[in-house]
Formats: C-alpha cells, sequence, structure tokens
C-alpha cells in the first residue's frame, strides 16, 4: 500500500538525518567531559600510583595526542560496541547499560500504558460531562492531579499499598529467592518465554507501584489536551455534518471526534515519553529499581566518565527512536502529513 | 411508508416560534412562521446574514444552538411534528428521509477519513438492497452526480480534492438515500462562481430525480429566484414576503425584497446606481421591545403608521404574501443615480508591471527532485492614477499572487514593476519603504486581519508606529477620530476591540487602516465576499466616495463579476497565472473575447428572471494520479 511506502520512505530519511545529530552528540560528550576538572589516567590507577606511571598510562590511552585524535579513536571504539571501562564497577560500560536499559525501557513503557489508559479515559471523560456539574468537579480533580509530581506519588503508594496495606512489593525487580532467566534482558518477557509463570507475576507485582506512580503523574495533561482538542473538533462541520447523517453520539465520538482530537494528543506522548525515559530517575531510586535511572545517579557521584558518556549517548538514540516512532504513528493517523 | 399525493406538503409550519432563553429573559430569534412545502418542490430562503434563515434548517433537525428552543408551534414533516417526536425517531429520519448539504464542502467531509471510508458509512446506515455492494452502489451515487474516476475518489482524502468535488461527494450521500426533504444552507458560498452554477444544476437535477423538496438557502436573490419554486424572503426571524419565484422577483412587493434586489449590482444591461440600506437589522433584543414594523427603521418607504402595529402577512395576488401596509409604493423605490462617470486621466501611471513572474519551487531536500510552477505568468499591467482595476478569474487563478507582488509580499522571480517610475523589482529595503509609502493592502477576511488584542483606534493608527508621524497618543487618536469619520463608524468606535463590531464595520476598519498613512495605491482583495448584499453595497459606495476625496487608485481582486463591473474602470481575467483577456470594464463584459471570460460571465446568474441561465456545466481541470 502506498502508506507503508510513504512511511518506509520517512524512515530511511529519519534514519539518515539521525547520523549527523548522533555524532554532534558524541562529539558533544567527548569535549565535555576532556574538559572537566577530572584525569582519567589517574581515576583508572590505583591511588598510591606514581607519577612515571600516570604518565605511562596517559600515553597507553592516547590522551597526549590531539584531541580530535583522540576523537576519532574513541569514536573507532564507540562502533566496535566500546565504550570503555566503567572506573567504579571495574565492569564493561556496554554490559552495564546492557544490563540497566531493559529494566527502564520495561519500566517506560509500560509506565505509558498506564499514562495513556488513564489519559484517554479521562480526557473522554471530561468531555462527555462537559457542562454539567461534574464538569467543575473533573476539572478540580485533574488539575490536582497535574500539580502532584511522580516521586510524591511513588512516596504515597509505596505507603499506602505497600507498607500500610503490604499488598505490592517495593523493592527491586524480583523478591528473593526467584531464578531470574535472561534472554533478552527484559525480565516480563524473559520469564514468559522460558516459561517461569511465577516469575513473571512476582516481576508483574513489583511493577505495579514504579509504573502506576509514573503513569498517573503523567496522564493528567493527556486528559486535558484530548478534551480540548475534542471540544474544539467539535466546531467542526463534519460533526455537525455527521450527526445531521443521524449518526448516534457514541459513533461521532469515537469515529469522527476521537479520530481527529487524538492527534494533538499523541504528539504531547511523543514529548512524554522522551522525558519519561530520564525521568524514571526518581522513581527508580525510591523502589530501588536496578534501572538506567539509579546507574546515571552512581556514575555522577563517582565521576565515573565512562559510564556518563555511554548513558548520554543511549539516552540520545532513545529519544530519536522515540521521535521517529511518533512521526511515523503521526502519519499512519493523519492523511494530511501523508503525500499529496 | 406513507404515500404521498402531490397535495399533502412535506413539511409545514405552523406558527413556529423560535426563541433564545436567557436566565433572566428570552428573546425571539424566529417568529409566527407559517408555511409548506410539496413534494419536488423548491422553496428558496432569502435575507441578511442574522434573519434567522439558517435557524430554520437547524429547527428541522433540532439541532439548535444552546439556550434556543421551540416556544410555540409545529413543524411537521410528513404529517408528524418534528419538535415533538422521540429524538430516536427524529435521528432516524436524518440522514434517510430528510438530507442535508452544509455550506463548506471541505470541512463538511472528515479529514482523516477517505471518502470512501466515509460514503460507506452512511450506506451502511441507510442500508442497502439485499445482496448489493457499498462500493457498488457507492460508484453509482458518484455517476449520478457526474463524478468521474469514481473508484480511484474513494481511496482519496477530503484535503486531495477540490472543494466543487468535495460538495459533490456530498450531494451524492445526500440524495443516495432517495431523501424526500434536503436543506441545502448555502452550499455555495464558499465555491467559485463557475461552480457554484455547476452545484446548483446539480442540485436541482437531482432534486427532479428523486422528486426531493429542497429548501435551498442563500443570501443571493438572484441566484434562488432562479432555481426556486417559492421563495420566502425573511427580515429579523419573520417572513417579510413569500410567493412564486419569478413573480417575486420581477415585482417584489415588500420594500426589503426590493433594496436587496437594488443592492446587488447588475450584470447585464447599463450600470445603475446601488440601493444604501442604511443601518443594520435590529438585533434581538430591540426586536422584542418594538412594536411596528421590523423593516420601518431601515424602510425608504416607511409613514408613521408603520411604526404603531406590526403588519400582517396580508395576500398580494395568488400564492403571493407581504407583510407590509405599503406594497403599492414598492415600485417606486428606485436605485440613487450612478456617480457620474470618471473620465481616468490615464496621462500618469503609477504603477506598471512588464511580464511579471512569479514561480514557486518545492522546497529542497536531499530525497526529492525540486520542481516549479509558476503562479503567475507573464503579466503585464499598468494602474493610472485614480484608476480601479478588477482582476477575476477563480482560485488558483493567480491573482491574490499578484497582489502580494504588487504590495511586495512577494518578489517577482522574472519581469519588473515600477511604481511612480522607480523599479522595485528587486524589493530591496529602500524599495519597502518607498513602496509602503504608496501602496497599501486590505485583506480578505476582516475577523482575522484585525489584531482581537487592540482597539480600533490603535488599529487604523498602526502605519504610524512605521513611518514614525503622529507619534503621540494625542495625535494618534485625533487621526483615528478623523479615519473613523470617513469611513462612517461613530468616534467612540475607536475605544472598542475588533469583537464588539459587526463584520461590515470589522471590514471598514480594515479599508481604514490602510487608508491611513493617505497611500497612492490600494490592493483589496476579495474585500466584500462573504459579507450581506446590503452590506457589500454600503462598502462599495464608502470606496468610490473615498476615492473621490482621496483620489487614490485601486486593484480589486474579486472572484464576484457583477461587483467589478460596478465599481472597476477596467478589468483583467486571469486564468492559471495568465492574463486572458482585458479592458475597459463594460466593454470586456459586454462584448468579451475569450472562451473562459465568457464561461465566467454565463455562470452569473441572469438579472432577467425569465432569461435561459446556461453555465458550462463541464468539470474541468480534475486529474487522478
Amino acid at each position: 500500500m502506498r502508506m507503508f511506502a510513504t512511511i518506509a520512505k520517512l524512515l530511511v530519511k529519519r534514519v539518515l538525518t539521525a547520523i549527523p545529530i548522533l555524532l554532534l552528540v558524541s562529539a558533544l560528550l567527548f569535549c565535555i567531559l576532556r574538559i572537566l576538572p577530572v584525569d582519567p589516567a589517574a581515576m583508572s590507577l590505583p591511588p598510591n600510583a606514581t607519577v612515571q606511571e600516570v604518565e605511562a598510562m596517559r600515553t597507553e590511552m592516547g590522551l597526549n595526542l590531539p584531541l580530535y585524535q583522540q576523537y576519532g579513536i574513541w569514536l573507532n571504539k564507540l562502533f566496535h560496541g566500546d565504550i570503555g571501562r566503567s572506573i567504579h564497577f571495574r565492569q564493561d560500560v556496554t554490559s552495564l547499560i546492557g544490563s540497566t536499559l531493559p529494566a527502564t525501557i520495561e519500566l517506560a513503557l509500560i509506565a505509558m500504558v498506564v499514562a495513556t489508559v488513564f489519559g484517554l479515559a479521562g480526557g473522554l471523560f471530561l468531555f462527555y460531562v462537559r457542562g454539567t456539574r461534574a464538569e467543575a468537579v473533573m476539572d478540580f480533580l485533574s488539575i490536582l492531579l497535574l500539580s502532584l509530581p511522580e516521586f510524591l506519588w511513588s512516596l504515597f503508594l509505596l505507603l499506602i499499598f505497600g507498607v500500610f496495606f503490604e499488598v505490592l512489593p517495593f523493592t527491586g525487580r524480583l523478591s528473593p529467592g526467584f531464578e531470574r532467566p535472561v534472554v533478552t534482558g527484559f525480565l516480563l518477557l524473559d520469564s514468559l518465554i522460558t516459561g517461569k509463570i511465577s516469575t513473571f507475576l512476582n516481576a508483574l507485582q513489583h511493577m505495579i507501584l514504579p509504573c502506576l506512580a509514573l503513569g498517573i503523574a503523567l496522564s493528567p495533561s493527556l486528559m486535558r489536551v484530548l478534551r480540548s482538542s475534542l471540544l474544539d473538533v467539535y466546531q467542526d462541520d463534519y460533526i455537525q455534518q455527521a450527526r445531521l447523517r443521524g449518526l448516534s453520539e457514541k459513533r461521532i465520538l469515537i469515529r469522527h471526534g476521537l479520530k481527529n482530537a487524538i492527534l494533538p494528543t499523541l504528539s504531547l506522548m511523543g514529548v512524554q515519553f522522551g522525558f519519561l525515559f530520564g525521568g524514571t530517575l526518581l522513581v527508580e531510586i525510591i523502589y530501588s529499581y536496578p534501572g538506567m535511572g539509579n546507574l546515571m545517579v552512581d556514575a555522577i557521584r563517582n565521576a565515573d566518565l565512562p559510564i556518563i558518556q555511554g548513558a548520554g549517548l543511549t539516552y540520545c538514540i532513545a529519544v530519536l527512536v522515540i521521535s521517529i516512532v511518533v512521526d511515523s504513528l503521526y502519519m499512519i493517523l493523519n492523511p494530511k502529513l501523508r503525500a499529496r | 411508508m406513507a404515500i404521498l399525493s402531490a397535495r399533502n406538503p412535506i413539511l409545514s409550519a405552523k406558527n413556529l416560534c423560535v426563541e433564545s432563553l436567557g436566565a433572566k429573559e428570552s428573546f425571539p430569534v424566529l417568529t409566527d412562521l407559517n408555511f409548506s412545502l410539496e413534494p419536488g418542490k423548491i422553496l428558496g430562503l432569502v435575507g441578511e446574514s442574522g434573519a434567522g434563515k439558517s435557524m430554520i434548517g437547524r429547527t428541522i433537525s433540532q439541532y439548535l444552538p444552546k439556550g434556543f428552543a421551540v416556544t410555540k408551534g409545529t413543524l411537521a414533516f410528513d404529517g408528524e411534528d418534528l419538535v415533538s417526536m422521540l429524538p430516536e425517531r427524529r435521528r432516524n429520519l436524518l440522514g434517510r428521509d430528510i438530507a442535508f448539504i452544509p455550506q463548506e464542502p471541505l470541512s463538511g467531509l472528515n479529514p482523516v477519513l477517505t471518502v470512501g471510508q466515509q460514503i460507506k458509512e452512511h450506506l451502511l446506515r441507510i442500508g442497502l438492497a439485499a445482496g448489493e455492494n457499498w462500493r457498488e452502489r457507492a460508484l453509482k451515487e458518484f455517476e449520478a452526480v457526474h463524478l468521474p474516476h469514481g473508484a480511484a475518489l474513494l481511496e482519496k482524502y477530503p484535503h486531495q480534492l477540490s472543494g466543487g468535488m468535495c460538495q459533490r461527494i456530498l450531494i451524492a450521500m445526500a440524495f443516495s438515500s432517495r431523501p424526500r426533504l434536503l436543506i441545502a444552507d448555502e452550499p455555495t458560498t464558499a465555491l467559485d462562481v463557475t461552480i457554484q452554477a455547476r452545484i446548483v444544476k446539480l442540485i436541482a437535477e437531482m432534486q427532479k430525480r428523486d422528486g426531493t423538496a429542497v429548501i435551498f438557502i442563500t443570501h443571493d436573490l438572484r441566484l434562488a429566484s432562479q432555481i426556486s419554486d417559492e421563495i420566502m424572503v425573511l427580515y429579523a426571524g419573520r417572513p417579510a414576503e413569500r410567493g412564486p419565484a419569478k413573480q417575486l422577483f420581477s415585482a417584489p412587493a415588500h420594500p426589503y425584497t426590493r433594496c436587496l434586489q437594488l443592492a446587488n449590482p447588475n450584470i447585464t444591461g447599463p450600470r445603475r446606481g446601488l440601493f444604501i440600506l442604511p443601518e443594520r437589522m435590529p438585533g434581538l433584543r430591540v426586536l422584542k421591545e418594538l412594536k411596528g414594523c421590523r423593516f420601518a427603521s431601515r424602510c425608504p418607504n416607511a409613514i408613521e403608521a408603520c411604526t404603531q402595529t406590526e403588519p400582517p402577512l396580508a395576500d398580494i395576488g395568488p400564492n403571493h404574501i407581504a407583510a407590509c401596509i405599503r406594497t403599492e409604493k414598492t415600485p417606486d423605490i428606485v436605485p440613487p443615480p450612478l456617480a457620474p462617470g470618471r473620465e481616468i486621466a490615464s496621462s500618469k501611471i503609477h504603477l506598471n508591471g512588464e511580464k511579471l513572474t512569479k514561480a514557486y519551487t518545492t522546497a529542497w531536500s536531499p530525497f526529492a527532485k525540486r520542481s516549479s510552477f509558476k503562479a503567475v505568468n507573464s503579466v503585464d499591467f499598468t494602474l493610472g492614477e485614480g484608476e480601479f482595476v478588477g482582476i477575476v478569474g477563480e482560485s488558483g487563478s493567480g491573482k491574490s499572487s499578484l497582489a502580494r507582488l504588487v504590495v511586495g509580499l512577494d518578489t517577482p522571480t522574472d519581469g519588473r514593476i515600477t511604481l511612480a517610475g522607480r523599479d522595485i523589482t528587486a524589493n530591496g529595503h529602500a524599495d519597502r519603504a518607498y513602496r509602503r509609502e504608496y501602496i497599501q493592502m486590505v485583506f480578505q477576511d476582516p475577523q482575522s486581519a484585525l489584531n482581537p488584542r487592540r482597539r480600533i483606534g490603535s488599529i487604523v493608527t498602526q502605519a504610524n508606529e512605521a513611518s514614525g508621524l503622529h507619534n503621540s497618543t494625542r495625535e494618534r487618536m485625533d487621526r483615528a477620530a478623523e479615519l473613523l469619520k470617513e469611513i462612517g463608524l461613530p468616534p467612540d468606535a475607536s475605544m472598542r476591540f475588533p469583537s464588539q463590531l459587526s463584520g461590515g464595520q470589522k471590514q471598514r476598519v480594515n479599508i481604514a487602516r490602510a487608508l491611513c498613512t493617505l497611500p497612492r495605491i490600494l490592493v483589496a482583495d476579495e474585500i466584500v465576499s462573504g459579507l450581506d448584499v446590503s452590506v457589500q453595497a454600503q462598502l462599495l459606495d464608502l470606496l468610490l466616495k473615498l476615492r473621490d476625496e482621496h483620489g487614490f487608485s485601486m486593484l480589486f481582486i474579486s472572484h464576484d463579476l457583477s461587483v467589478v463591473r460596478y465599481l472597476c474602470d477596467r478589468v483583467m481575467v486571469m486564468y492559471r497565472g495568465e492574463v486572458v483577456e482585458s479592458g475597459r470594464t463594460e466593454t470586456v463584459f459586454a462584448n468579451p473575447q475569450h472562451a473562459y471570460t465568457r464561461s465566467l460571465l454565463a455562470a452569473v446568474p441572469p438579472d432577467d428572471v425569465n432569461a435561459e441561465w446556461s453555465p458550462v456545466l463541464a468539470e474541468a481541470g480534475y486529474q487522478v494520479e
């Protein structure tokens, strides 16, 4: 079909334009971390190393070469999947990120699903009660929700369901005693693949509170955007025309109203998802969730430059991927963006 | 379904009243409406905006604006009262027995669904015959409205189609259920004049095929008289006159009908002056207190008795009624004499364009080859001192692109423009400053051309901000007062915001703003389209009056040929970026040389109701990839 050809074209275009962006970000990361008053050579050696040893290390690491050559070497290593070794963890950065990234993706994806469900349902309900007294109440509630940040939700939920009622776990990804299958790194997926249903259920229980906290915090803005774009769309002639053709209100809302009103909501979701990726930090810390957020905090605390570089690049790639996905979705849903 | 005899009206209103219900008081919107419509007949509803024309359509569907309700009377469809009917029953009739055609065809279709998805939804709702496939049926319906390439059309989205094609699709949908009643609310207002003619003819053809009764709502009395069997002229929510279309048009009995007719410039015969209806229709609040005839305040024939009691709708001929106590005086209303023709001393040429061309090229992209098309192609023109030159043509003919070149919003890709002897083609910084002193533009839509957050006084003197003149507030307010006086607005209007003015008043402000620094040339892009004929007449005469006072010249872009004929000394006809014909307006319109000019003229409904209206009906310029 033509639509897929157009989307394929967009994908190729976007991937090609992503390359210079990535190069630029990597150069930026490289430069900034070289400017920092931290000597990587000294940091990779034990504290009692001599000056000669440090000099030897500098030569070995190529630190006495001109900056552009150093960047070239670094970039070359990067292409081969080598971002360096963590100074603090004494482990390859690639493997560190490889073990924490899936956890964060899992968290962010499920949180986004939660936010979408709450956002759409809430938006539709807000629209449905327009002009009634319930609207004023809902309006108040949605603003109240909007003003609560995700770490407060994390604490509330943790206290209520974890500490007070003791119905849900609130630390880590798994309770002790459960075996951790490793296939893809995505715990929920892996436990399903290997048929370990009890592990799957336990992991799912661990996901509930952090995902709810993130999802609830993101949903009010989605609700309000969906409501206001529905109100806009309902001013349009085709809605009136659909009524005059005798279509039911339900059909008009779902097929004609929502299909148009979802577009601005979708662009907001794209932006939110980008932020969410870097914004799981506090939630990960509160729930001791072993994701990228916790890794980053450790890295920054220990001035662990290779990890910071690696995480920065990962974040950049993630944002690019998300924006490509959102743009493709936008094209599927909005025919005006496709070929004329 | 009941079998109908020709006598049984399909729609009949008895003492129908619609009111706007406020918290404390309510206002009449439609008052004592009585009419009936027989199957197969077309009723034209005519009047200025706010007269209640569209409210009748909305009352039929019962989708009234918030706070509006039928407070008295009945509106029966085939004997069943639509007002008291259960909503489910009414909804069942909508789309099946009662169909609607909207004003804006492009926005009448859902932008994110294909034409096929939308017609499928409608066809499945109205029900298909056993074994019938929706696709085949849709193609059949498209064929009936003369839409070629139906199969390809099903895959298209509305934004890929022209307004005329969207309207055809909506007409095909409306008639696919063989409705017994069709309401067409200004179905051609948003379309070009040639498309308008085709669409109106198409509605008449489909209506004949199915024997559908039609309510045709329009502000154009001339158009209504061509298509309708009967016309009802509404004024401030009440019928002023109702009668057989031809009779009503050739011998209007109510002064309002006569005034509307005379406010519209003629397209054939000698040019005549326009009757200027003063002021505006009374608002809802005034109407409530009003004792006498609603029209009395604007009526040239009003006497003392008119303001005492509301005149009843009285018989004045077979099937012809009018709400006026002095109908015998109506023929005495004559248009004012035409302002004496000005001999244009074209010795002094202000503006001169030679081989002017504007090509648009697609944006640079590493992934596609750039392509270009010429919006304006090698156009020569001159504009003399005090001269009004009209530019006519359909949308996409390059009229507005040419205007943008003249005012300097765009730079020509080829050719030369000289303004009062200076070459301004390059459109550099100095050229622009020079041009600003000479040329000002009046934009089409006053709603979006006036900054809603600024007061009128500051809007009309906006040009001073750039020129550095009159920079004290005092001086600016004085200049604003002068300008407002010239355009006929009260001085206190300068403290108001645009939203507090009517459409006609806003357009006056729009003109005043352009006149602030006394430019020698005005460029006006469709500045009277979308306005009522009464307001249009006021503005046209205002422009002529201002020319007498200031002697500026004007490029007047319009798709309305009769307006151009009334206002402009010369005319240029544009087609696909080129000027295909130009000359003195009267000569060109009386004896058009180019086939395109002839087709434009043939598309205008004739002034004489008995003359044959035979527009060119082929839909041109459509290609499917």
